[in-house]
């Protein structure tokens, strides 16, 4: 190993990764949109659960539920109600009878209208009914026969629930490095197809050198970017060490995986073509901690950034910290130096 | 080992699974000397180079460069070698300045002029163009550059000059003359047999993996070839035709004189053979 060799092949990369427009293009927009996006998205949830109501006398009960996590707007026209509705201003809409609380009185069953959403999940409408029914139970005068003890699993997340803006950075942190292989993928293939590995090779320059500055210029080029964008978004301040770590972890995956990219295209479609794939298997991951439920979860660890992408989430969302992700980082060791590995090797393969 | 040879190959194959592309050949190369290497297209010449260079590893044999056994002390030879591969293999992304500078680095190189180096192939005015915008020739010229960029002992040349209009060409020859009167051994591949008569001190003709000569251009043409003089006559009917009368026969000056005398001469030549006559003597086949 040659330090000289090594700092002068790496200057080369770095300078031919950006005198590629493309590449260069879609590092540095990339970086922009990526920003942007983050930007874009709520940073809070709204935990608060908006219904209208319509009633020419309001039943105590609901003035009483008011300040429990449910916001109640009433309406003076039954029209306006239904609108309100339909234009999402509310989630559900509730049509009292004027003589509700006669009816109640005297044991009669009063005739409650519900309005609901066409776009609201079929959970939350059946929430709903049952939450009427319980509500004209208790406003009776009977009480639930069932006492309810809470025990939070875990963090209790209760008024602190992650946003959309949050959930997506282990996302946007695996754009950022896999838009990295891309680049890194066509250097090599580039250097192996016009065969200025050779004119490298007739050199005192060796193979290891070669690899070593490659690997140095993707590990390097893809762990600023991501860094740089959590700086950036203000997520680098709590357990930085941790998520450096885990960043360097996942750099190293994305520099293995540019290996067998490059080893296997024979030009930028090619390098184009293998990289979307992988691009798509690796996406699954970070898709399951920005829609959690979309996808079936279990299949999804074998996939070495299902263990980059949930440590970035767990430490950045929920505050975990070495004890409670080391697992997780073990495995990422284990993947990272076994894709680096079999890149290494089938890219040697390749150029012999 | 002999200190005045700094190419001694002995025994040396290689074989590509089932075809033996290089079959236990021997040959030594002089410091100072320019070797040309011919043969048609999949004789073995660039596989030769390949091992010689460290490119390729041979299965038998050994050979050594300025006294260093290839197997062993490759990366040290590497500093002390230049080569300018047969198809062209630059960083085309990147200046000439920015291509020579690079390998003057992995080289150690530090005293050096790119500016001085392409001037002298004929890239002067053009050192900060990127070389994708470049011609044939003159990225040509830029290979050759880059091999003289360490000022190296030996230096290989692989069809240097070939798809090159005929002025690039004889500049390239010019600086590969240069080179060797600055005291550097040239292994000079080619299929350009006119090209290797005219710079080579030696030549050597490989045929299917094996040399099957190896003497200056003069001897190879005394052993092989045929002299004769040519000449244009015109016949009674008006008609112009060929005669040839073959030098160093017994008959010769006879049939000069006949030729005088009977004939009305318009032009006469002598003729050698050419390099290109005497591999198809030897080998039974043409150069392509």
């Amino acid at each position: 190993m040659n330090f000289r060799i090594i700092k002068t092949l790496f200057i080369k990369d770095f300078t031919l990764f950006f005198k590629n427009r493309f590449i260069a293009v879609i590092t540095v927009l990339g970086l922009v949109f990526y920003l942007f996006a983050y930007f874009f998205l709520p940073k809070t949830v709204d935990e608060v659960m908006e219904i209208g109501v319509y009633a020419p006398v309001m039943p105590p009960i609901i003035e009483r539920i008011q300040n429990e996590g449910l916001k109640i707007e009433t309406y003076k026209i039954e029209k306006d109600l239904k609108e309100a509705v339909s234009k999402g201003k509310v989630v559900a809409g509730l049509v009292f009878p004027a003589d509700i609380m006669e009816k109640l009185k005297k044991g009669e069953k009063p005739i409650v209208k519900t309005y609901l959403s066409a776009e609201l999940e079929p959970e939350i409408k059946s929430a709903i009914s049952i939450f009427v029914n319980e509500l004209f139970f208790i406003q009776a005068g009977y009480t639930l026969a069932i006492e309810v003890i809470e025990e939070t699993i875990g963090p209790d997340m209760v008024g602190k629930q992650v946003s959309p803006g949050k959930r997506i950075i282990p996302l946007l942190v695996f754009f950022l490095l896999i838009t990295e292989t891309f680049g890194l993928a066509n250097l090599i293939s580039e250097e192996i197809e016009k065969r200025t590995i050779q004119a490298l090779l007739v050199t005192p320059t060796r193979i290891q050198d070669i690899f070593i500055a490659k690997g140095l210029t993707g590990l390097i080029l893809a762990l600023s970017q991501a860094l740089l964008f959590l700086v950036i978004v203000g997520e680098l301040k709590n357990q930085p060490l941790l998520i450096l770590i885990t960043l360097l972890l996942g750099c190293i995956i994305v520099t293995g995986i540019s290996f067998l990219i490059g080893s296997v295209a024979r030009d930028m479609m090619s390098v184009l073509a293998w990289g979307v794939i992988a691009f798509i298997v690796l996406l699954v991951p970070s898709i399951n901690i920005l829609l959690p439920g979309a996808i079936v979860t279990n299949w999804v660890k074998i996939l070495p950034t299902y263990y980059l992408t949930e440590s970035i989430h767990r430490v950045m969302n929920f505050g975990y910290s070495w004890q409670n992700i080391w697992q997780n980082l073990l495995i990422l060791l284990v993947y990272s130096l076994g894709i680096l590995s079999v890149g290494v090797y089938i890219l040697k393969r390749r150029y012999q | 080992m002999n200190n005045n040879l700094a190419i001694v190959v002995e025994d040396l194959s290689y074989q590509y699974h089932k075809l033996l592309a290089v079959n236990n050949i021997s040959f030594n190369v002089k410091e100072g000397e320019i070797l040309g290497f011919l043969g048609p297209n999949g004789a073995g010449k660039t596989t030769t180079v390949k091992i010689l260079i460290g490119l390729l590893k041979p299965k038998t044999g050994r050979a050594f460069l300025l006294g260093k056994d290839i197997s062993k002390h490759m990366k040290e030879i590497q500093g002390e070698i230049g080569v300018c591969f047969e198809v062209t293999n630059l960083y085309e992304q990147m200046s000439a300045v920015d291509n020579l500078t690079l390998f003057a680095r992995l080289f150690g190189v530090k005293d050096y002029n790119p500016y001085e180096i392409l001037k002298r192939v004929g890239l002067g005015g053009r050192e900060r163009d990127r070389v994708e915008g470049y011609s044939k020739g003159m990225k040509q010229r830029l290979m050759i550059a880059r091999a003289f960029v360490n000022r190296p002992k030996i230096i290989f040349l692989d069809e240097p000059t070939m798809g090159l209009d005929p002025v690039s060409s004889e500049e390239i020859r010019k600086i590969i003359l240069e080179e060797r009167d600055r005291g550097a051994t040239i292994f000079l591949t080619t299929h350009d047999m006119w090209e290797a008569d005219k710079l080579s001190d030696r030549v050597g003709f490989i045929d299917q993996g094996k040399i099957v000569a190896l003497d200056t251009p003069l001897n190879l043409k005394q052993q092989y070839g045929k002299r004769a003089l040519k000449a244009n006559v015109r016949a009674e009917n008006g008609e112009i035709v060929d005669k040839e009368i073959l030098l160093d026969t017994n008959d010769t000056p006879s049939e000069v004189s006949k030729l005088f005398t009977n004939e009305k001469v318009i032009t006469i030549h002598s003729k050698e053979a050419t390099l290109e006559d005497i591999f198809i003597k030897i080998t039974g086949r043409g150069l392509i």
